[in-house]
């Protein structure tokens, strides 16, 4: 009985060295993931260019494509929590205008049926 | 009678301890799938975020935003990486303006700085602001700058720098022999064209297994432009590309790859001088084989 004791206490050690290394030491590294996944910040930066590029194209239905990639959120709702990041780390002020002229922008878009270049 | 068994039964549970561990860590209940970085993007999005780098450069002309931006994808070499999406986007025809961006942010890189850009060009002083990017926060990018951008045009008020007497394309490959080939040809000067034809060569190449149309375009100093487009016509069909996508091959340097027997009009973009009547002409070895010879046009702006 008492080696069964013993038996269960090393393997439930072996458990959490197993957790540990799986976990902590060499968790598993993710490859081939999509934008939706990127870590806010990145998606923030993301947003930006899209924002930096509609500034310079002026093709809404443009941006909200580039945008599409993040997520099924409506194109606003994107640049909007975007530039609730940009608020906090925070952006430049330029930057966060040109955010703030393309949330502005996307209010008020509706899917076009003409196509655009992603 | 007593069994001897020692401790071996501890080892055994310990290691079966890690593999159920194991297990659960990494098939069962792996870290997290959120917070990923652009490096781990499936390449069809990574291709897609550099294009949105590309748009942003060539919206901003913020070369290093944009490098720091590139820095986060991961890549072996970024100018290769680019040149080769811009020719992969070009081949595909859909996007020629994403082709462009991609090749004029691959010039910019080459060079240094953002003079590729041919129209945009950023104010003399940047103003010093605040971080801006997100990946600033990781100390992984420059300081933005604010930029003001203005369109730029020719000044024809200047007097063109004089032409070089004889152009030297930056083209490595070896012209092994001029020949006059079967179509003759006469350019057809349209007048107030930007763009000039200097010279028309007709290339023999053994190197060059098939027919193309080699276009260098250069200011008037012979320093080659990236970046700008060029249209080839033919009958029933119209292409563009632009130069600088091959960067090895030159700046300015730009092909296209003909079709026997069809007949092309190939001119640089806004209202240039069209080239007419090029066409595949054969040449011939010593041995008396035949291959594919090559035009290769020289642009300048005056």
């Amino acid at each position: 009985m008492r080696r069964w004791i013993w038996f269960l206490i090393v393997v439930l050690l072996g458990v959490g060295v197993g957790l540990l290394y799986g976990w902590l030491v060499n968790p598993v590294k993710y490859v081939d993931t999509t934008p939706a996944k990127l870590r806010s910040d990145y998606q923030a930066d993301y947003i930006l260019m899209v924002a930096e590029a509609y500034r310079a194209e002026g093709d809404l239905d443009l941006a909200a494509r580039r945008l599409a990639v993040l997520g099924d959120s409506p194109p606003a709702e994107i640049v909007r929590q975007a530039m609730i990041l940009a608020a906090q780390i925070p952006y430049a002020d330029s930057d966060q205008e040109l955010l703030s002229q393309l949330a502005s922008a996307l209010q008020t878009w509706s899917p076009s049926a003409g196509g655009a270049q992603p | 009678m007593r069994e001897e068994r020692g401790h071996w039964y501890l080892l055994t549970g310990f290691v079966i301890g890690i593999v159920l561990g194991l297990v659960y860590a990494w098939l069962i209940s792996p870290q997290q799938y959120q917070d990923t970085s652009p490096a781990s993007l499936l390449p069809e999005f990574k291709a897609q975020y550099r294009a949105m780098i590309a748009a942003a450069f060539v919206a901003t002309g913020n070369l290093p935003r944009a490098e720091a931006r590139l820095a986060l994808l991961g890549d072996g070499n970024v100018e290769r990486a680019l040149t080769e999406q811009a020719q992969r986007t070009l081949g595909e025809g859909n996007y020629p303006l994403e082709a462009q961006a991609l090749g004029l942010l691959a010039v910019a890189l080459g060079q240094g700085d953002a003079s590729a850009l041919p129209t945009l060009v950023p104010s003399a002083t940047p103003t010093e602001s605040q971080s801006s990017s997100a990946s600033q926060s990781a100390n992984t990018e420059p300081t933005s700058t604010e930029i003001t951008l203005e369109v730029t045009t020719p000044d024809v008020s200047t007097t063109p720098a004089p032409l070089p007497t004889e152009q030297t394309p930056q083209v490595t490959r070896t012209i092994l022999s001029t020949a006059t080939p079967l179509p003759t040809r006469t350019p057809t000067v349209t007048p107030g064209s930007p763009f000039v034809l200097e010279s028309n060569t007709f290339v023999c190449d053994t190197n060059l297994p098939n027919p193309l149309i080699q276009v260098i375009a250069e200011d008037s100093s012979g320093e080659p432009l990236p970046g700008q487009e060029i249209i080839t016509t033919w009958e029933g069909g119209e292409d563009y590309y632009f130069t600088g996508l091959k960067p090895e091959l030159g700046l300015g340097y730009a092909d296209f790859l003909m079709t026997p027997g069809v007949v092309y009009q190939v001119r640089m973009a806004g209202g240039g001088q069209t080239v007419p009547d090029i066409t595949p002409a054969e040449c011939e070895t010593q041995g008396g084989r035949r291959y594919w010879g090559s035009w290769l046009l020289v642009f300048s702006r005056p």
